[in-house]
């Protein structure tokens, strides 16, 4: 098993300005602890992790939705290269009075390299029944189909790895249109 | 959000098994032939396998089992198991002192049981073999000639301990060690009934194979092994079900299931699992496949206090496939914490793992999943899918997948989703002159369709049936 952080307190941030929009973007690994607060709050949370040589990274994220009509959209990106291991959990957390949440959590990891080793796991616990809570969560190496398109064009492999990667870890503008 | 619909009042107070569930009736003990004290130590461990002449090397388990059981902690991660009192339990419970030849010699208490059961029946229609376990032992068992014909296997555990000691000791605790956890090593202890089936390579079994296990004693446990040797080429379909009466006081299930399935062998096993909400329900679960081997668990948990149980496949043969499609519904005063393990232990093996579960009148349910892809396991894919539907404000559902990948050249993906019924497939359904109560239910049984489809036919019609009961009065 992937050593899992260690207990450290989290790195906490909250979210009580009624009916914003706001975008958290992840930068420290290690914990992170999002409270919503307030009512009508949207958040999108975006982070994005490589690791390379001999590295090994955790990121611990707990999304808790304390109040009504609250929404989280929630990106992890991760790559892993050489022998370095990388472990990413995502948790959303429903409380009873958070009515009308609307959560989402979405994990990625590409691996590229046979020696790296990757955890994923997110979780939900919903205690709520007026919600809609999903995540998904993959974890697969560049589909060759990908490597090939661009060394056809005439791209080193390495290059080629290179901006998949690059493209892989980049915000998505759509994520915070 | 503002409803199109006015409430009905509707009585939902008083938790619907009371009423409803329909296997509460038991029948007195006081002709068993043994019922070992209460709690649990080295003299009932002895006790038992005196009873049941075994060899030498089974007692050493059994000690090694107890020893490992008294010294690992109970797990606290999952379900609360505070409330289980090891010293409250009948850990032995031998309804006759020897096993029934015939239908006609088994008591009449017992015949009336299963046949309310509708065991019997179903045995002579569509079942290719049936054994029924009545507390610790399995009292009757039937396995039609053509089977038995082609080499075919089928008797409790102990009978096939006694008639086939090497084969069992071959493969006993192979899948699942004794010290995996602290309730396979309970089982590896006191274990007591069970099947024991084996089928021959090439031979393809049609017809399913079933063992009704039933619980009849107060303060009952029933630790019931399982092993079933698919060899290579062949094919079962093995299907157990479970029900026990109606007692406030709480009982403790805890069975261990082996599967080897050899090259290119195919093995689905079915649980319909409808225990008393009193039953504690901890059970190990495993298979072993091999090369182009295939292993279909399907799980269906409706009853029960407390569930755990995670059935799992190692695949450690090229090729290997496994699948696990899992439902729970979990009412009041019920956990039900379910899932599944696939570990991928070699190349080209693929896994997908289905679980749908339904919450309600505070009832919590709980997917909890691991997928670990082995260094060697390469071109490895794995998909798990995991819907929940909450019915009420009270209710609790969870998911805790793992996904663990020591190697590249894989594809892992996990999808869940938590919803309640949909106010719009409400609406449409109730303009179309049906009953909230009716729409609900048509609502949830496409919810858990592409699982109960996987049943045979006998079975989903009862399972739809179970399902229709168990949501009576939940609406609301």
């Amino acid at each position: 098993m992937l050593p899992s952080p260690s207990n450290q307190p989290p790195i906490l941030h909250r979210y009580d300005q009624p009916n914003t929009r706001q975008v958290l973007y992840l930068e420290e690994v290690g914990k992170h602890q999002v409270e919503i607060a307030a009512t009508g709050v949207e958040l999108t949370i975006i982070g994005a992790f490589s690791t390379k040589d001999t590295d090994s990274l955790q990121v611990e994220l707990t999304v808790i939705h304390q109040a009504r009509n609250t929404q989280s959209h929630t990106y992890l990106r991760g790559v892993a290269a050489d022998t370095s291991q990388l472990y990413l959990s995502g948790t959303i957390i429903v409380h009873p009075e958070a009515v009308g949440t609307n959560a989402f959590l979405d994990e990625r990891i590409l691996l590229v390299s046979p020696t790296a080793k990757a955890e994923a796991i997110p979780n939900l616990e919903i205690e709520q029944n007026e919600v809609k809570c999903s995540h998904a969560a993959a974890i697969s190496s560049i589909p060759p189909e990908q490597l090939f398109y661009l060394m056809s064009r005439g791209l080193s492999q390495p290059k080629a790895i290179d901006v998949i990667t690059e493209g892989f870890l980049r915000v998505n503008p759509e994520w915070i249109a | 959000m503002a409803r199109f619909a006015p409430i009905v009042p509707q009585k939902t107070s008083d938790w619907l098994m009371d009423e409803q569930y329909q296997h509460g009736f038991s029948f007195s003990t006081q002709d068993y032939a043994l019922i070992s004290q209460p709690g649990l130590s080295q003299r009932v461990v002895e006790l038992i396998a005196h009873h049941k002449n075994e060899p030498v090397w089974m007692l050493k388990k059994r000690l090694e089992g107890l020893q490992i059981f008294t010294q690992k902690p109970t797990p606290t991660w999952g379900a609360d198991l505070s409330g289980i009192d090891y010293n409250a339990i009948h850990y032995y419970l031998r309804p006759l002192s020897e096993n029934a030849k015939s239908w006609q010699d088994v008591p009449k208490d017992i015949q009336t049981t299963f046949e309310r059961l509708g065991v019997p029946q179903a045995e002579r229609e569509y079942l290719a073999g049936v054994k029924m376990q009545y507390d610790s032992e399995v009292v009757y068992g039937s396995l039609r000639q053509e089977w038995e014909k082609d080499g075919v296997i089928f008797l409790s555990m102990d009978e096939g301990l006694a008639k086939y000691p090497q084969l069992v000791k071959q493969y006993f605790g192979t899948v699942i060690a004794t010290g995996d956890n602290k309730f396979s090593a309970l089982n590896a202890a006191v274990w007591s009934g069970g099947s024991f089936v084996y089928i021959p390579p090439g031979v393809k079994v049609s017809m399913p194979l079933q063992t009704y296990f039933r619980i009849n004693s107060e303060n009952a446990g029933q630790f019931e092994r399982t092993l079933i040797i698919v060899d290579e080429g062949a094919s079962v379909h093995y299907i157990e079900g479970c029900t026990a009466p109606a007692y406030s006081s709480q009982s403790l299930h805890a069975a261990v299931v082996e599967i080897v399935v050899k090259k290119g062998a195919h093995c689905q096993y079915t649980t319909v699992q409808n225990w008393y909400k009193t039953v504690y329900n901890l059970v190990t679960k495993r298979a072993k496949v091999e090369e182009e081997g295939e292993m279909i668990w399907t799980d269906f948990n409706m009853g029960s206090k407390v569930t755990m149980k995670y059935p799992g496949f190692l695949l450690t043969g090229k090729g290997a496939r496994g699948e696990t499609l899992s439902m729970a519904v979990a009412g009041e005063g019920q956990h039900l914490d379910t899932g599944s393990k696939a570990l991928h232990l070699a190349p080209y093996t693929s896994s997908s793992i289905v679980s749908k579960s339904i919450s309600k009148n505070g009832g919590q349910a709980t997917y909890r999943g691991l997928t670990h892809v082995s260094p060697n396991a390469v071109k490895s894919k794995n998909k798990v899918v995991c819907d929940a539907l909450i019915l009420d404000t009270e209710s609790i559902s969870n998911t805790y997948p793992t996904q663990r990948v020591l190697t590249s050249e894989v594809e892992l993906e996990h999808e869940a989703t938590v919803s309640r019924v949909g106010e719009e497939q409400l609406f449409y359904l109730m303009s179309r002159g049906l009953s909230e109560e009716q729409a609900s239910k048509m609502i949830v049984q496409g919810f858990v369709a592409p699982l109960v489809r996987k049943l045979p036919l006998e079975y989903a019609v009862e399972m739809n049936r179970l399902i229709d009961m168990e949501m009576e009065g939940s609406i609301g």
